[in-house]
């Protein structure tokens, strides 16, 4: 759990708010010759960021208003937040220190970890060592 | 015509605590209109009708002429009151504002409006949202919407209460929810004295 700034209402508890995905996605300009590769690419296709991603939020108890939050989503930190048609700020963040070395996309994903060699001669996934 | 419009919450008696530390009721005759309208366009075309100017700070509420003006979102507002106050506000605002557009409807049919009285109905309240509900931070006029319990509801602390008596609160609910939300009010207060509510017919109360 963690708390959101709602850009009208202040402070409150996450409860209170539902995700609406990855913001500043915007519609295309109507198009007859539009493919179904292009219409799916708008529709499902979304970033995973790890790390500093833009995403909308709609404080669904309080005002029932839609607004955008920059947020970590390695560290669930909350870098900024803004209304709708703005321009996001500014910001940066780091990831924080994996020391089973996670990939850089995603988390989890085995194929993508650093292979090392264990003292013993057996090679193991760093996350086990 | 009499009206024959049941109340949400007809079908519960009203609860007391035996030291009159905490009440739960409902307020059935109590007027409601929702309005939606631009803010900055609706405080110019209100400027010439007198006191009724629309709070635009977030989370409070004006007083006036007997009717509570909730701030609800940047562009919606509630009017709460007795019948007469809330219609006579209404013919008013429907003049200053017919040159705008705008949304006036009549919402009491809608929400339920549940009243938790008595000095430790702050303290009742605590254990349902995560709101902070100290003294020195929900005031008198104060508005705010959050979760209680399960339910969505709109929290209000009446401007027109006096400090040195004890709070009253109120809760604007979607209609659907008032018996949950009542429900899970009189079960928080059973620790500051409200007595066990009597079952409907079939109705199981968890101990």
């Amino acid at each position: 759990m963690f708390v959101i700034e709602c850009p009208w209402c202040g402070p409150r508890d996450q409860s209170e708010f539902s995700c609406g995905g990855e913001a500043h996605i915007s519609r295309p300009a109507e198009r007859s010759d539009m493919s179904d590769e292009e219409w799916a690419e708008f529709v499902f296709m979304r970033t995973n960021a790890k790390g500093l991603f833009a995403e909308r939020w709609n404080h669904a108890a309080g005002c029932r208003r839609w607004f955008n939050v920059l947020r970590n989503t390695s560290t669930d930190e909350i870098l900024a937040v803004y209304r709708m048609g703005e321009t996001p700020p500014d910001v940066s963040t780091g990831l924080p220190a994996t020391p089973c070395g996670e990939a850089e996309i995603g988390s989890g994903n085995d194929a993508a970890k650093v292979m090392v060699e264990a003292a013993d001669g057996t090679t193991n996934t760093r996350d086990t060592v | 015509m009499p009206d024959r419009r049941i109340s949400a919450l007809a079908h519960r008696t009203p609860l007391q605590a035996g030291d009159g530390a905490l009440s739960l009721a409902e307020r059935p005759q109590v007027a409601m209109r929702g309005l939606r309208v631009d803010a900055k366009a609706a405080n110019r075309a209100l400027k010439k009708t007198k006191g009724l100017a629309l709070p635009e700070t977030p989370n409070t509420s004006r007083h006036t002429e007997g009717v509570h003006i909730l701030w609800l979102g940047p562009d919606e507002w509630l009017f709460l009151g007795e019948v007469d106050a809330v219609h006579a506000l209404r013919d008013r605002l429907g003049d200053g504002l017919a040159q705008i557009h705008h949304q006036l409807l009549d919402v009491r049919d809608q929400n339920a409006v549940i009243a938790l009285s008595g000095k430790r109905a702050r303290e009742a309240l605590m254990k349902l949202t995560t709101l902070d509900l100290h003294p020195g931070v929900f005031r008198p006029g104060d508005v705010a919407g959050s979760l209680f319990g399960r339910a969505t509801a709109t929290l209000h602390l009446l401007e027109t209460y006096d400090p040195e008596r004890d709070p009253e609160f109120l809760l604007i609910v979607r209609r659907s929810y008032a018996d949950y939300l009542w429900c899970v009010l009189a079960r928080a207060g059973r620790e500051f004295g409200l007595p066990d509510q009597t079952p409907k017919a079939g109705e199981i109360m968890r101990p």
